[in-house]
Formats: structure tokens, C-alpha cells, sequence
């Protein structure tokens, strides 16, 4: 038995540009995660074309692919997805490892990344030893590693809660204000209503907020650490 | 963190499953080795128990093996004669077999005894007191069994009688002798009550008079590789005498075992597919069972290559604990077994079925490394080709 195909997304435009805070809000099943697996390379639409900085994804090999999210994209999902058996520091330093980073500026880059998400005294505990908000922080510290262009965020606030999600609200304006650009798919209106531009969608298509600001997004100040 | 200390620390995470992988693989592992020490090792003991003496020709009466019937050779001093003349030869010496009695008090115990020519022994080795000379036809050697069942030591006197055969009704000779010497007779099976003189006293123990018969000769040749030239010549030198090297006589071993070969074989087959499949599954679980965080590590960046690297790095360190764990049990395994079957009567107790040596157990740790990193190649593929968008979607849900 063959079912009728399912289209998650139907005549999505977006383009994001450099610095900005994008959030794509919906209720469940509207399409919004599907829309950032595109953006992030990890799934494949059966139309149209992802571009990020001027490369169409279609063009590049899965090994490309793979490269281009290790060093060009970051993530950070709701359930947090740290391996259990690693340290904090160890889950932090894992993409740059990949990347071929030496051992020893990737642990000097951990420390300082997870000192910038205020975790610098939990770096050598295993993640199985952190609290939710706690996981969450060193999963944005992870991707945040290779120095991303666009950190894409899956409801990162979905497992948390409300003081904690306020928490990592506060870390994501400080690092957009740092010059990181953010795409971070909620349905939390609060977490939506704190990012530069709000994009609303339903039943697979952008309802508003698809188009793209017209004055580029203020120039960053200096971040604390190298971003 | 190395790849090595990720796949440590994931195998830790799930303990008990661990530990019971190890312990399926060292059980594998253990019977792998002791079915390539077996396939290879009882030649082998073969082997070295007929070199034992450095004796590497033996000659039997027409078609019979050594030992294997009591047939008998005539003229025997006049072969020996001719063989130690042979330039070739360094020594030559014939051995009688028979069954005999020793008298303890009133009883008779059944004995087997030995003619030996001491110059030209290929059959004992002198644990106390001294060796018998060539014409001492007052001493005798026993071995540690009859010292036990005659309460008799070095410097006692022992009698000992010969052909008690009430169905022939032949007369009984006897013989008191002086024990010289306790000794370990290289082809007894254990606990077998050996005893030895010179040759004309125990031919005279067997049927009544010194009749120059012998079971066998033995060959010592000066140069070990020119041993199989050597018997050729001597085949054709007596043709009425079967003369084997040591090279034919473990051919023949090796035919009587075929089928204990083989056994082996299949056994050790059998051995390396339970391996594979403990570690396959156990990887195939554990890749299902984290197929979210495969998922996730692959959309953050890490490649396929890494992912496969991960779980066959898992694959091979279980295999190298459990390999190591095994040859232990294997060795320890193999001594047991071995003190079972060289307790079966009619093998020698210097015989040994499970030769632990390098080779086999290198063999079987290349052998069960090779296939047990093998075996991780399903899994790995497994998780190589993880769905990353749809596994990531039902993780959401």
C-alpha cells in the first residue's frame, strides 16, 4: 500500500541575514523544524534550493555537507544530545576535535566557552552530572566550537523550565549581541518575542515575518570570547 | 578524549551488558585456543616424546608400528652390530617388551619390564641413584610405581619371575636383582609399573634363555637432517625390518587422529561464529539503542567515518579484553583436560594433547581479533547510515 506524500513545507521563502535573530514560531506540525533541518543541512527538500554564505547545499557531496555543518553551522537541540560519557569539557571539545584541532587549543577553547555560559566550574563533570539548564549551556558552549556563522536552535528551552529557559534566552542576546546570528525554532511566544525579527508559520507555509529587514542588523561589540 | 577513551567509557556506561560480552568472548576465545593448540599440539608432543632421547629411526618386525603388537625381531646382536658400524650412526640399541611378576611377600604383582642396552638407551631417564652398565646382569631399574608396589629402593634386592603362564604350563624363571636405579620410563602411561634389566637377563625373563630377540632398535643418527636418507637406506639394508622415521611415524599418528583434527577444526569454527555474533549484536544494540545521539553527533559535524571508527574501536576493544581474558582461561582450560585424557590407560603420561606455544597462541589471537573487529562492521555500517533528520524527529516526539 502506497500512502499519499505528505509535503511538510509548501512555497517557503527566508533569508536570514548576517548578525540577525530569526525566530520561526508555530504550533506543532507547522513545519518549523523541518525548515531548520534544510537550513542546517541535515535533511534534503524534494524542491527548491538552501544557500548559506552564497553555497547551495544541493551542489555539495554528504562529506561536503557534513564539513560545512561541523564548521560553518551550529546546533542546538531541545533534548540537548551531550554524549553521557563525556565531561562537559570533553562534549565541548568533541566537534573541534573532528575539525583537527590540537588537543591543546581545543581544551583552551572549551574552558573559555564554557566559562562564557558560566560553567567553567562543571567542565570536568560528566553531563550525566548536569542539571537541564546545565546541559543545555554546554550544548550551545558545543556549538559554538568551530566558530559557526549561524547557530540554529531546535526548542532549546523545551525540556527547562521557566527560570531556566529565561537563562538560556539571556545567553542567546548576549551572544547575538556578540555577533552570532541566530535561528532558533519555539513555540514559545516569550523565547519569539526576544529575537530581532519573528517569522510565524502554519499547515507548512510562512504566515509573516518571512521577509528580510531591510537595514542590516547593528554592527557587534567585541564578544567575550572569540565567537 | 581519544577514540579509545570514548569507546572505554561507552562500554562502561552499560556495565553488566559489558562484563557479559567479555565473559561470552573469553569463553570463545578459550575454546578457540585450545582447539588450535589440540589441532597442532598432539603431533607436535608426538614429536618431541620420540625425540626425547634424540633417537630418530626406530625398526620393528615386518609390518608392525612400535609397541603396537608384541611380535619380536631374531639376530637382534647381529643388526645392532651392522648399525653401529654404519658411520652414519651415532648409536643403535635394541629394547625387548614383556610382561613379567614381582613378588612382594607371598603375592605376585604384574609387572612390564624392559630389555635395555644401557650404552644405547632410548627409553628412561635416571631420577635416583645410577644407570645400569652394559654387563651388569645383577641389577635392575624401577620405575617410582613398582618401587611403590615392591617397598623396594636403591640398594634392595628384588625378585622378580617370568613366564607364570598356567595356560601354557611353562616353568617359572626368577631372578633376584639389586635395584641400581629409579627411573622414569619415557613412554609409560602414568602410574605403569616398569621395570628394566639388561637385555639377555630380561630375554631370559621371558622365555627362559637369552634368545636374541628384541621388540625394537633404536637409531641415533649423527646429523638430524640426514635421518630420512639414513632410513631410506636402512629400508632397503634389512627389508625384512620396518624402519621408520620419526617423520613417518607422525604420519601415521596423524591418520589415526584425522577425525580428532577435524573435530577440532569445527569446534574451533564454531567458536569464532559465537564470537562474531556476541559482538555483533551486542554493537547492534548498542547502536540502536543510540541512534538518537549518533544522529545528533552527525548533524553537528562528525562524519560517517568517525562514527564507524567509534563503534568498530568498541568492537576491538572488546575482543582484545575478552581475548586476553581467554587465553588464561584457555591455558588454564587446556592443563586440566590435558591431566583427563593422559590419564586414559595406554598413553604415555609424558604425552600431551594442548602444547601451549606462541604460535598457537598467536594464531589465536590474530584469528579472534581479526573476525571480532569484523564483526563490528554491521553495527558500524548501522550506525553510519543513521537517518539523521528522521531519527532526530522521533527523538523530538
Amino acid at each position: 500500500m502506497q500512502g499519499a506524500a505528505v509535503h511538510a513545507l509548501r512555497g517557503v521563502s527566508l533569508e536570514v541575514g548576517s548578525g540577525e535573530y530569526v525566530a520561526i514560531a508555530g504550533p506543532s506540525g507547522s513545519g518549523k523544524s523541518t525548515l531548520l533541518q534544510l537550513i542546517g543541512g541535515i535533511d534534503v527538500p524534494t524542491a527548491g534550493e538552501v544557500e548559506i554564505l552564497g553555497t547551495r547545499l544541493d551542489s555539495l557531496s554528504d562529506r561536503e555537507l557534513t564539513r560545512l555543518r561541523l564548521t560553518r553551522l551550529g546546533f542546538v537541540f531541545q533534548r540537548f544530545h551531550l554524549l553521557p560519557v563525556l565531561t562537559a569539557r570533553e562534549n565541548v571539545e568533541l566537534p573541534m576535535a573532528e575539525a583537527g584541532v590540537p588537543a591543546r587549543e581545543r581544551r583552551v577553547r572549551a574552558l573559555e566557552l564554557l566559562a562564557y555560559v558560566g560553567l567553567e566550574d562543571r567542565a570536568g563533570h560528566r553531563a550525566t552530572q548536569l542539571s537541564g539548564g546545565e546541559m543545555q549551556r554546554v550544548a550551545i558552549a558545543r556549538a559554538l566550537a568551530n566558530r559557526p556563522v549561524l547557530l540554529l536552535a531546535d526548542e532549546p528551552t523545551g525540556e527547562l523550565d521557566a527560570a531556566t529557559g529565561a537563562e538560556i534566552l539571556s545567553l542567546f542576546r548576549r551572544l547575538n549581541h556578540d555577533g552570532t546570528t541566530l535561528v532558533v525554532i519555539t513555540h514559545d511566544e516569550q523565547l519569539a518575542s526576544e529575537a530581532g525579527r519573528v517569522i510565524h508559520m502554519l499547515d507548512g507555509r510562512i504566515q509573516d515575518g518571512g521577509e528580510s529587514p531591510e537595514t542590516a542588523a547593528p554592527l557587534p561589540r567585541r564578544p567575550a570570547v572569540p565567537l | 578524549m581519544s577514540g579509545l577513551g570514548w569507546a572505554v567509557k561507552g562500554l562502561i556506561r552499560q556495565r553488566l551488558r559489558t562484563v557479559l560480552a567479555v565473559a561470552g568472548i573469553a569463553i570463545s576465545a578459550a575454546m578457540l585456543l585450545d582447539m588450535v593448540m589440540l589441532s597442532g599440539g598432539i603431533e607436535k608432543s608426538f614429536a618431541e616424546l620420540l625425540l626425547a632421547k634424540g633417537y630418530q629411526i626406530r625398526l620393528t618386525p615386518k609390518g608392525t608400528l612400535p609397541f603396537d603388537t608384541e611380535a619380536t625381531l631374531d639376530g637382534v646382536s647381529s643388526v645392532v652390530k651392522r648399525l653401529r658400524r654404519d658411520t652414519a650412526i651415532a648409536s643403535a640399541g635394541a629394547v625387548l617388551g614383556t610382561s613379567l611378576y614381582g613378588r612382594t611377600g607371598d603375592s605376585l604383582v604384574t609387572l612390564i619390564g624392559y630389555g635395555i642396552q644401557p650404552e644405547a638407551q632410548g627409553v628412561y631417564q635416571v631420577q635416583r641413584g645410577s644407570d645400569l652398565t652394559p654387563d651388569d646382569t645383577l641389577g635392575v631399574l624401577l620405575s617410582t610405581p613398582v618401587a611403590g608396589l615392591l617397598g623396594a629402593g636403591v640398594g634392595d634386592t628384588v625378585r622378580l619371575v617370568g613366564r607364570l603362564d598356567p595356560q601354557v604350563a611353562a616353568a617359572a624363571v626368577s631372578r633376584q636383582l639389586v635395584v641400581r636405579g629409579i627411573v622414569r620410563w619415557v613412554y609409560d602411561y602414568r602410574g605403569q609399573p616398569s621395570i628394566g634389566t639388561v637385555l639377555p637377563v630380561m630375554q631370559t625373563l621371558a622365555s627362559g634363555s637369552p634368545d636374541d630377540r628384541a621388540s625394537l632398535l633404536l637409531v641415533k643418527v649423527r646429523d638430524d637432517a640426514v635421518a630420512p636418507a639414513v632410513a631410506a637406506r636402512l629400508r632397503e639394508e634389512f627389508p625384512r625390518l620396518e624402519v621408520y622415521s620419526v617423520v613417518d611415524l607422525v604420519r601415521f599418528f596423524k591418520q589415526r587422529l584425522v577425525y580428532f583434527r577435524q573435530l577440532s577444526y569445527i569446534l574451533a569454527t564454531m567458536s569464532l561464529i559465537v564470537t562474531v555474533l556476541l559482538i555483533t549484536t551486542l554493537l547492534t544494540i548498542t547502536v540502536n539503542e543510540r541512534l538518537g545521539e549518533i544522529a545528533t553527533l552527525r548533524a553537528i559535524g562528525i562524519a560517517r567515518s568517525t562514527v564507524m571508527r567509534q563503534v568498530l574501536i568498541e568492537g576491538t576493544v572488546l575482543t582484545v579484553v575478552g581475548a586476553a581474558l581467554g587465553i588464561v582461561l584457555g591455558l588454564g582450560t587446556a592443563r586440566y583436560l590435558d591431566s583427563i585424557l593422559t590419564s586414559f590407560p595406554g598413553l604415555p603420561a609424558a604425552f600431551s594433547f594442548f602444547v601451549p606455544r606462541r604460535e598457537n597462541l598467536a594464531t589465536a589471537a590474530v584469528v579472534l581479533l581479526v573476525t571480532g573487529s569484523l564483526a563490528g562492521l554491521y553495527p558500524a555500517w548501522l550506525a553510519a547510515r543513521a537517518p539523521i533528520a528522521a531519527t532526530l524527529r522521533s527523538e523530538a516526539t
